[in-house]
């Protein structure tokens, strides 16, 4: 029941998505091909041209058949050309996803593991200096647009120290997949997972600090106590542990977030991930790509969701029968 | 149950707490922030986008931040561009707020279908990508500030909805709302008397999330250049300084930190102040290095005693002082011994208890004082010493069981890492051993394998008895191990704990405000008031022969089920019957739980068939265990709910006939008193403007007459009613004041019924007699009819002049009062007779 439901949810989800994207360029004001092309170019077109490309983006037929054919083509995989790159943006996408998944994959595991140890060591020395310190650094560090914080990074690590190349995602003439490729691609991981990390780890450690003191303030915590169990035997398997599972939905709740933070950390350090790609897009007014990008971030963004949605009874047993509201 | 009132819905916290001086703090920075904007053109004297100096040149003292490549003066640009990050941030805010208080408002308070599909659309928001929707939405309208402000609000909006919806929702369900719709409220007069007021300062933590957030997208879709190109804002200089690699060049100090520090600075402010809304920052009560404890003079462990308690001092620390709750007490266990600690709420028993077991929450600590358990010094143990001592020497029986037991671990596991505490087994040992104790509290063997969730309350509670006591320790401490059980759920539980005490040879420290249930088992009773022990001895002495008041008090506030009655029957019920007021003909009422998918999840029969009459000023006692229908029947005579089968007459009229006015018209006549009035008494609301609610709902407006009236009826609940006291709100009043300010508010429109749903049970047994001589005092002096709801059939017996036993949506029994109780004929009615 409960998997049944939140799949319908998700599968809903997912058609707003396709339908938003595909109802936008032709809501926007003015004629769609205006907002497909941009106004300026489409001035300078002959009838001929204009019509041949009414017929590309079947412009010229009925809304629901013009639907069913995005959702069709959105099926088998076919997101259009992209106008500037001159290849299919499937193909483009692919290109430069892994480049934003090892970004956000490294940002993510680096404020989850941060963040959580953190939040509950911060929680278990509740009051005292080190918790305060701890949220005082968060408040602060919480305030800074990441952006900044990655600008912040190159000035000390590549101007300064110049221990950090700060361009780009893997050293340019060295052959790929070879020793020194490798390290190469880790040093360019370092600032930019930093920048999008440390933000989220602020977070996630907000999170991990109120959930495990909320957790150390049960009485089953108390009970436990009495029993005589340690206090070390307390925190993992009492207060920890029922931690973790509001901290697991928000981990992934906030991937939503995360998404749109790596794609401002790639402009800073010109990282080949989607986030320079949707500048170029945007740019180049080449919708054909922003639109593919746009779903293709949407559909991951709906995937965590749903991956932690179905963890989540794994680790609650609570949820598994009854609504987990 | 406590007196202690916390407001947590206040725009700020009080100015001399560390929460309160971050928040203004806060409020400082942006109001910095602010005015520098607003006075931009007085502090420098270029435009942002006038070329002013050379390109690339470095501070001087007439350009303060030097300028950028266009020659713009970066100062000025700064100064200006406050102007846009501020007024992005602010108008997003208000417009998000807006919608999303609008939209939780509708969901809310409409509910079923409306709300459900509010819901599925936020959900789904939430699950978007925030950043790469604004991109693309700011790319099809358009980047003008307009449009970018439009956008940003309208991806925001959406878990505030959540959040806010919630907080409707707890409101919308609290007891004042339920009181005001059963004093004949509309929907209207509840939204404005009620929700608007209490929802009010819970926008304001809202606000100031979405301006902080909205004034980090607004930076980062600028710097995206992303931006409107015809304004210059902080994400914008930061643009123009990232396209010019300025941060690899010495320039980064005047043109890239400045904008990010005024960023950071900004958004920080309005963490600040939104600081003391996010409970998960709020500042825990500082500790304390930890003291040596001062031992008293002579503190020596007596002999006969396993358990001794000397001259101990506990006290609370809060941000406003310190505050001694435990004064002194000596106490005495003896081997083998049940000794009842029985004391009303805040007399320091708990406090007591835990301190014994060394358990204090951090922000309690023990002063002075010495305990000895059996010769070892509690006070003086080493945390270790006192770890190997808790569960195998000395155990706890913890207040309610279902918070006492981890929800993701199954029972056994949770028995099991408990019995590891007093050695380690071989597998096969440990599970035989496991099942044998579950077994010992009346427990199955394949309840190993259950979840706490998956127990029934009485259930729950005898796995935590199977664990605290797995280990045989010596000394047992229950504190409050019966409250919150049906009555008679409590007398199996009760019983179970003196059997296991004879087969164990335990010695039972059992704290309780139930003092009836205690004082037939205990071997001695200490009671507890003020943080000290007034008087210690055999129950029945301290029955016969109370030395001081506070024992006398709550004595005499038992009622027994034997002699004579307290309050003399009045309704003559044996003459000619009179047109009944209220009267139930075979009434049926099912609930359906709903799960979140349209299919029934289960039935619930909470009325069967059942047939009542109320007599025109009679006191009728509705009498059972929890789930019997008794609120049920409550909720149909005031018209709140429909019965699904059968008739509900009032004053000879069927309600069914009444229409959509029935909850209008019926509550001319009728009143309902809830049992708690902590949660029916609005706290935001002056004691007049709680009595005056009934006469407002009836339309009522002339401040002359409804004062009049007002006083009236706090005269006639014995309450003062001078100036000081009806502008007092609830917090400033005890639990028995409160009560009576909720019969004040019933008597005001003189109903021919007041419906009472347990009014006594959330208050101290001590004023608990209060508040039955006051009802007395109404019904007499008004002939004002009663039905009383309560568990307490002996209670029941000394008020009502007939009673109607109640199980499981059934009537069982009914007839005059004196004679159900001298000679009942139910089995159910005998149990529940037994336990009072």
């Amino acid at each position: 029941m409960y998997y049944l439901r939140t799949a319908l949810q998700y599968t809903v989800t997912l058609l707003v998505v396709l339908t938003a994207n595909f109802l936008l360029p032709r809501l926007a004001p003015g004629n769609p091909i205006n907002a497909l092309l941009g106004s300026d170019v489409v001035e300078n077109m002959t009838k001929d041209q204009i019509e041949r490309i009414m017929e590309e983006f079947d412009l010229h037929l009925p809304l629901w058949q013009q639907y069913v054919h995005y959702l069709t083509s959105f099926i088998h995989g076919d997101l259009g050309n992209s106008i500037v790159l001159g290849m299919p943006v499937s193909q483009v996408l692919m290109q430069r996803l892994p480049w934003t998944l090892l970004l956000m994959g490294g940002a993510l595991l680096f404020s989850t593991v941060v963040g959580s140890l953190l939040g509950a060591y911060s929680a278990w020395r509740r009051g005292r200096a080190a918790d305060l310190a701890t949220i005082s650094g968060v408040l602060f560090v919480g305030s800074l647009p990441p952006f900044w914080l990655a600008m912040m990074l190159i000035i000390l690590f590549s101007t300064t120290l110049q221990w950090l190349p700060s361009y780009g995602a893997y050293p340019i003439g060295t052959p790929s997949g070879s020793w020194a490729w490798y390290v190469g691609v880790a040093k360019r991981l370092v600032m930019p997972t930093l920048a999008l990390g440390l933000v989220m780890a602020a977070n996630v450690l907000l999170i991990a600090r109120s959930a495990t003191m909320m957790a150390l303030d049960q009485d089953y915590v108390t009970f436990a106590r009495a029993k005589g169990l340690s206090e070390q035997r307390i925190f993992f398997r009492h207060a920890f542990r029922n931690a973790l599972l509001p901290l697991v939905t928000n981990v992934m709740m906030s991937i939503g977030s995360l998404v749109g933070g790596a794609l401002v950390i790639e402009t800073v350090f010109s990282y080949p991930g989607l986030g320079s790609l949707i500048v170029m897009a945007v740019n180049a007014r080449d919708y054909n790509l922003l639109q593919g990008i746009f779903i293709l971030v949407s559909l991951s963004v709906i995937l965590a969701n749903l991956a932690a949605d179905l963890m989540y009874p794994l680790v609650d047993p609570r949820t598994a029968e009854g609504d987990p509201a | 149950m406590s007196e202690r009132y916390v407001d947590t819905r206040r725009f700020l916290a009080p100015a001399e707490t560390l929460t309160g001086k971050v928040q203004r703090v806060g409020m400082v920075i942006l109001a910095v922030i602010m005015l520098s904007a607003i006075c931009a053109p007085l502090l420098t004297s270029y435009a942002p986008r006038d070329s002013v100096c050379r390109p690339f040149a470095t501070p001087t003292a007439a350009h303060l931040l030097g300028c950028n490549d266009a020659g713009q003066d970066l100062f000025s640009q700064l100064l200006y561009g406050a102007r846009i990050s501020l007024a992005v941030g602010l108008s997003v805010a208000v417009l998000s707020t807006l919608l999303a208080t609008i939209i939780a408002v509708v969901a809310g308070f409409n509910g079923g279908l409306i709300d459900r599909l509010i819901m599925r659309l936020v959900d789904i928001i939430l699950c978007l990508p925030f950043m790469p929707l604004v991109i693309v939405l700011g790319v099809f309208f358009g980047a003008s500030i307009r449009t970018q402000v439009l956008v940003i609000a309208f991806v925001m909006w959406a878990p505030s909805v959540r959040e806010l919806r919630a907080q409707i929702l707890q409101i919308r369900s609290s007891a004042f709302v339920e009181a005001s719709l059963a004093m004949g409220a509309s929907g209207y007069f509840v939204g404005i008397r009620h929700l608007v007021p209490e929802l009010a300062p819970l926008i304001v933590p809202q606000f100031v999330r979405i301006a902080h957030n909205a004034i980090l997208v607004e930076t980062s879709l600028s710097f995206l250049g992303l931006g409107d190109p015809l304004q210059n804002s902080w994400g914008s200089i930061l643009f123009h300084a990232n396209a010019r690699t300025a941060f690899l060049t010495g320039a980064w100090v005047y043109w890239v930190m400045p904008p990010g520090l005024a960023v950071s600075l900004t958004v920080l402010s309005l963490a600040l102040i939104g600081f003391g809304y996010d409970a998960s920052l709020a500042p825990r009560i500082r500790r304390r290095l930890a003291r040596p404890i001062e031992r008293p003079a002579g503190a020596a462990p007596r002999p006969g005693a396993v358990l001794s308690v000397q001259k101990l001092h506990v006290s609370w620390d809060s941000e406003f002082g310190r505050h001694e709750v435990v004064h002194g007490v000596d106490l005495d266990l003896r081997r083998g011994e049940l000794l009842g600690l029985v004391g009303e709420s805040g007399s320091g028993k708990t406090t007591l208890s835990m301190a014994i077991l060394r358990l204090l929450r951090p922000s309690a600590s023990v002063t002075r004082g010495a305990i000895w358990l059996n010769g070892e010094d509690l006070l003086r143990a080493s945390d270790a010493t006192m770890r190997r001592l808790r569960g195998r020497r000395i155990a706890l029986i913890p207040q309610s069981a279902m918070n006492a037991l981890n929800p993701v671990l199954t029972i056994g596991a949770q028995l099991g890492e408990a019995l590891d505490q007093g050695g380690r087994r071989p597998p096969e040992a440990r599970e035989a051993a496991i099942v044998e104790n579950l077994l010992s509290v009346g427990l199955e063997a394949r309840h190993a394998l259950s979840f706490p969730h998956e127990l029934s309350g009485g259930m729950r509670q005898r796995a935590v008895i199977a664990i605290a006591l797995c280990n045989r320790p010596e000394v047992v401490i229950a504190d409050e191990p019966t409250t919150g059980l049906d009555v008679l759920v409590q007398e199996d539980i009760m019983a179970l704990l003196l059997d296991l005490r004879r087969r164990l040879d335990l010695s039972i420290l059992f704290v309780t405000h139930n003092l009836p249930l205690i004082a037939r088992h205990a071997d001695r009773l200490a009671v507890m008031c003020g943080g000290t022990i007034v008087e210690e001895g055999a129950p029945d002495a301290l029955r016969r022969a109370p030395r001081h008041t506070h024992t006398r008090a709550l004595f005499e506030s038992l009622p027994a089920l034997v002699g004579d009655r307290r309050w003399q029957a009045h309704a003559d019920t044996s003459g000619p019957a009179e047109a009944p007021l209220i009267e139930l003909r075979n009434v049926s009422k099912t609930f359906r739980r709903r799960s979140l998918g349209a299919a029934d999840a289960g039935e619930h029969q909470a009325l069967n068939d059942v047939s009542l009459t109320l007599a025109p000023g009679e006191k009728l006692g509705l009498v059972g265990g929890s789930g019997a229908g008794k609120s049920t029947i409550a909720r149909l005579c005031m018209g709140v709910l429909p019965p699904d089968e059968g008739t509900v007459f009032c004053q000879g009229k069927d309600i069914a006939s009444l229409g959509m006015r029935r909850r209008q018209i019926m509550s001319e006549a009728i009143h309902l008193v809830f049992q708690d009035p902590y949660q029916s008494l609005r706290n935001g609301m002056s004691v007049r403007d709680i009595v005056a609610e009934p006469l407002r709902i009836r339309g009522e407006r002339d401040p002359a007459v409804i004062h009049a009236k007002v006083r009236a009826a706090l005269a006639a609940a014995k309450l003062p009613h001078d100036g000081a006291f009806i502008s007092r709100l609830p917090i400033a009043l005890s639990g028995g004041q409160r009560q009576r300010v909720a019969f004040a508010r019933a008597v005001v429109v003189r109903p021919k019924l007041i419906i009472a749903d347990e009014p006594t049970s959330m208050l101290d047994q001590s004023v608990r007699m209060e508040i039955m001589d006051l009802m007395e005092s109404l019904a007499r002096e008004n002939a004002t009819a009663f039905l009383l709801i309560t568990h307490d059939i002996a209670l029941a017996r000394h008020f009502c002049d007939r009673l109607a036993v109640l199980r499981q949506g059934r009537i069982v029994e009914e007839g005059l009062a004196d004679t159900i109780v001298q000679t009942p004929q139910n089995a159910y009615t005998r149990a529940l007779i037994a336990a009072a």
